[in-house]
C-alpha cells in the first residue's frame, strides 16, 4: 500500500478481571483504506473498538496515530484527534432533531453576546446538517424533525452519514449495517466507499461477511483477544474466511 | 433592503418558534385552565375569577414554580431531585440565621431599610442551594449512587440541619413586605408583585436556558441517550453537577421567596415541596424516562395545581384541609401520568 499509516495500534492488550479481552494485538491502518474486523461474539472485536475510540484505555500496548504516540484521556480527546467512531445501535439521540445530533458535542452559536453565552445557531446547523447528509450521499429527511420520526435505516444513515462528515483521519464503524434492509445495507457501503475516496482509514466491523468482501481492503481476524490473520481481502474466500474466524481454518494450510 | 428582510424572516421565525412552544401538552393545559376557570366560577357562586384569587394562585405558583423549573432540568436527564423542599427550608432557616443570629436583627427592620438585608438572604439562601446541588451531584458522580437514593439521603439530612440550625423554630427576621404586595398601577390592582415578577423572568430565562443553549442542549441529551452523549465527547458527569447545581441554586432561590413571603426562615419551610414539584413536572408534560419537557408546559401545569387547590378552598362543598390537598395533589399526578401513558402507547 502505497499511502502513509494513519492509525498503528501496537501490542494491545485489555482484561477486565481475569478475562483477558484483548491478548496483544496489534493493527496498521493506511490513509484511503477500509479494513474489515472480524470475529466471534467475544473475540474482542468490541474491545479493541473502544481502545482505538479512546473509550477504554489499554492495559499494555501504544497507539500511534500518523506516527505520534496517542494516549487518549476520554473518547472526546479521539474525537478531536480526528478520530470518529460510530457504535452499534447507540449512535444518536433519539429525543433530538437529525441536526441536532449531528452536531451534538460540535455546536455552532449565534454571533455576538448571545452566542458568547451559548445561544445556538439553529438554522445555520439545520442547512449545514443538510449539507454535510447530501456530501456524504445520504437520502436523508428534513433536519429538524426529531430522529425518533425517523424509520431504523434512516436513522442509520443519520449516525453514519454525522461520522463521516465530521471524520478527519479515521472512522471506525462497529456493526453499521446491523438491522438493515439490502437497499439501506448497499447504502452503507456506498458510504463507506466515500470515505474511503476522501482518504480518511476506515475500520469496518461487521458480522455480514458478504459486506466485509465486498467493501474491504483487508480483513483482520480476530478469536479469543488475538490478532490470527491479517491479509488483503483478495486471499479470503467466503468459506476460508468462516473457518479463520471460527478456528477451523489455519492460514498456514492455504 | 436585504436587512430588514432579514429582520422580517427572523421575526417571522420567532413567530414560528413561540407557536411550536406551545406544544399539544401546552394546548391541554390552556383548555383544563379555561375550563377549571369556568367551573370554579359557577360553583363558587361568581367569587372566582377576582384580581385577588389569581393574585393568591400566582403567589402560590411562585412559591413552586422554580422547584417545578429545577425539577424539570433534573427530570430531563433521567434523574431525580427529591431534595428541593428541604433546601427550601435549609436555605430560608441559613439566611435567617445569618441576619437574625449572625447581624443581630430582629423583624423590627422593615420597608425598604430591610431591603438590603433581604437581598443578603437571597444571596445566602442562593449559595445554601448551590451547595446542596453540588453535594448531589458529589453523592451521583462520585460515590456512584443513584439520583433517587442520592437526593432521599440530602433530602433528609438538610431538613435535620434546617431544625437544627433553627432550634426548630421559625427564625423572625428583617423583611421588606412591600416586595410580596401585588402592584397597583394607576388605581388599578394587579395580581403581580415583585417577588412573583422576579420569580416568572427566572422562569423565562430558565426558559430560554433550556431550549436556547448548549447547555440545554446537552440536557436532553444525556436523558435521552447518555452513550451518543458520552461518545460525541460530552462528559456526562460534569453536565450532571451543572444540572443538579443549577435545581440546587433554584430551590435556593425559592427558599428566599419564602423568607421574604413569611418575613421568617423556618424549617418548615419547604415541607412536603417536592411532592408539588414532582407533580407540576408530571402534569406539564415531562417524561420521566428523560429527554422530553418543556419550561411552557411546566409553567402552565404549576398554574393548573394550584388554580386547583385555590378553587377547592373557594367552592364551599367540601373544606380542603392541608391534608386532603395532599391527597388531590395525589390524584392529579396519578391522573397525569395516565394521560401520558395513554397519549403514547405506540412509543418504542
Amino acid at each position: 500500500m502505497a499511502n502513509k499509516v494513519i492509525y498503528e495500534v501496537r501490542n494491545a492488550s485489555k482484561n477486565y478481571g481475569a478475562v483477558v479481552a484483548l491478548d496483544g494485538a496489534s493493527l496498521k491502518l493506511h490513509a484511503g483504506e477500509v479494513i474489515g474486523l472480524v470475529g466471534d461474539n467475544g473475540a474482542g472485536k468490541s474491545t479493541l473498538v473502544k481502545v482505538l475510540s479512546g473509550a477504554h484505555s489499554p492495559d499494555g500496548g501504544e497507539l500511534l496515530l500518523e506516527g505520534e504516540p496517542q494516549v487518549w484521556a476520554n473518547p472526546k480527546e479521539a474525537l478531536e484527534a480526528g478520530i470518529e467512531t460510530l457504535y452499534q445501535d447507540s449512535g444518536l439521540a433519539q429525543h433530538l432533531t437529525v441536526s441536532q445530533n449531528v452536531f451534538l458535542g460540535r455546536e455552532k452559536f449565534v454571533p455576538g453576546f448571545f452566542g458568547k453565552l451559548g445561544f445556538l445557531a439553529k438554522k445555520e446547523m439545520e442547512a449545514e446538517a443538510q449539507a454535510e447528509l447530501e456530501a456524504v450521499g445520504i437520502a436523508f429527511p428534513s433536519s429538524n424533525r426529531p430522529v425518533s420520526q425517523l424509520s431504523g435505516g434512516q436513522r442509520q444513515a443519520v449516525a453514519i452519514g454525522r461520522a463521516v462528515s465530521w471524520a478527519r483521519k479515521v472512522l471506525i464503524l462497529d456493526e453499521p449495517t446491523n438491522h438493515l434492509g439490502a437497499r439501506q445495507s448497499a447504502e452503507v457501503l456506498e458510504v463507506i466507499k466515500r470515505a474511503k475516496a476522501k482518504g480518511l482509514g476506515v475500520i469496518f466491523i461487521s458480522h455480514t461477511l458478504p459486506h466485509v468482501l465486498a467493501v474491504t481492503d483487508r480483513i483482520v481476524v480476530l478469536r479469543l483477544g488475538k490478532i490470527v490473520r491479517d491479509a488483503p481481502t483478495s486471499e479470503y474466500t467466503a468459506d476460508s474466511l468462516i473457518g479463520t474466524i471460527t478456528g477451523s481454518y489455519s492460514s498456514d494450510e492455504a | 433592503m436585504s436587512n430588514s428582510k432579514q429582520v422580517n424572516a427572523e421575526k417571522q421565525n420567532f413567530l414560528e418558534q413561540v407557536r411550536a412552544s406551545f406544544s399539544n401538552q401546552s394546548t391541554l393545559l390552556v383548555v383544563t385552565l379555561v375550563v377549571l376557570g369556568v367551573v370554579f366560577q359557577i360553583t363558587s357562586q361568581g367569587i372566582f375569577l377576582t384580581t385577588g384569587t389569581l393574585g393568591t394562585v400566582l403567589n402560590d405558583w411562585g412559591s413552586y414554580i422554580l422547584l417545578a423549573v429545577a425539577q424539570t432540568f433534573v427530570v430531563i436527564t433521567g434523574g431525580i431531585d427529591l431534595s428541593v423542599g428541604a433546601t427550601v427550608s435549609l436555605s430560608s432557616v441559613v439566611a435567617g440565621w445569618v441576619l437574625v443570629k449572625g447581624l443581630g436583627l430582629d423583624s423590627t427592620t422593615s420597608g425598604s431599610d430591610a431591603t438590603p438585608y433581604v437581598l443578603l438572604a437571597v444571596f445566602v439562601s442562593l449559595l445554601v442551594g448551590l451547595t446542596v446541588g453540588a453535594l448531589n451531584a458529589f453523592l451521583i458522580n462520585v460515590l456512584k449512587i443513584v439520583p433517587f437514593i442520592a437526593t432521599l439521603a440530602t433530602m433528609g439530612a438538610m431538613a435535620g440541619l434546617a431544625i437544627i440550625i433553627s432550634g426548630g423554630m421559625p427564625l423572625q427576621g428583617p423583611n421588606n413586605w412591600e416586595l410580596g404586595i401585588p402592584y397597583k398601577i394607576f388605581g388599578i390592582q394587579l395580581p403581580i408583585s415583585t417577588t412573583v415578577l422576579a420569580v416568572m423572568i427566572i422562569t423565562v430565562i430558565c426558559g430560554l436556558i433550556l431550549h436556547k443553549t448548549k447547555f440545554g442542549l446537552h440536557t436532553f441529551a444525556l436523558g435521552s441517550n447518555a452513550f451518543a452523549t458520552r461518545a460525541a465527547g460530552i462528559s456526562p458527569a460534569r453536565q450532571i453537577t451543572k444540572v443538579y447545581m443549577l435545581s440546587g441554586g433554584l430551590a435556593g432561590l425559592a427558599g428566599a421567596y419564602a423568607y421574604i413571603r413569611l418575613g421568617a426562615g423556618s424549617p418548615s419551610n419547604g415541607t412536603g415541596m417536592e411532592l408539588y414539584a414532582i407533580a407540576a413536572v408530571v402534569i406539564g408534560g415531562v417524561s420521566l424516562m428523560g429527554g422530553v419537557g418543556r419550561i411552557v408546559g411546566i409553567a402552565l401545569g404549576t398554574l393548573v395545581l394550584f388554580t386547583v387547590q385555590s378553587g377547592l378552598l373557594m367552592v364551599k362543598v367540601i373544606t380542603v384541609s392541608p391534608s386532603l390537598k395532599q391527597v388531590i395533589v395525589a390524584l392529579l399526578i396519578v391522573a397525569a401520568v395516565a394521560v401520558q401513558g395513554i397519549q403514547k402507547p405506540a412509543r418504542k
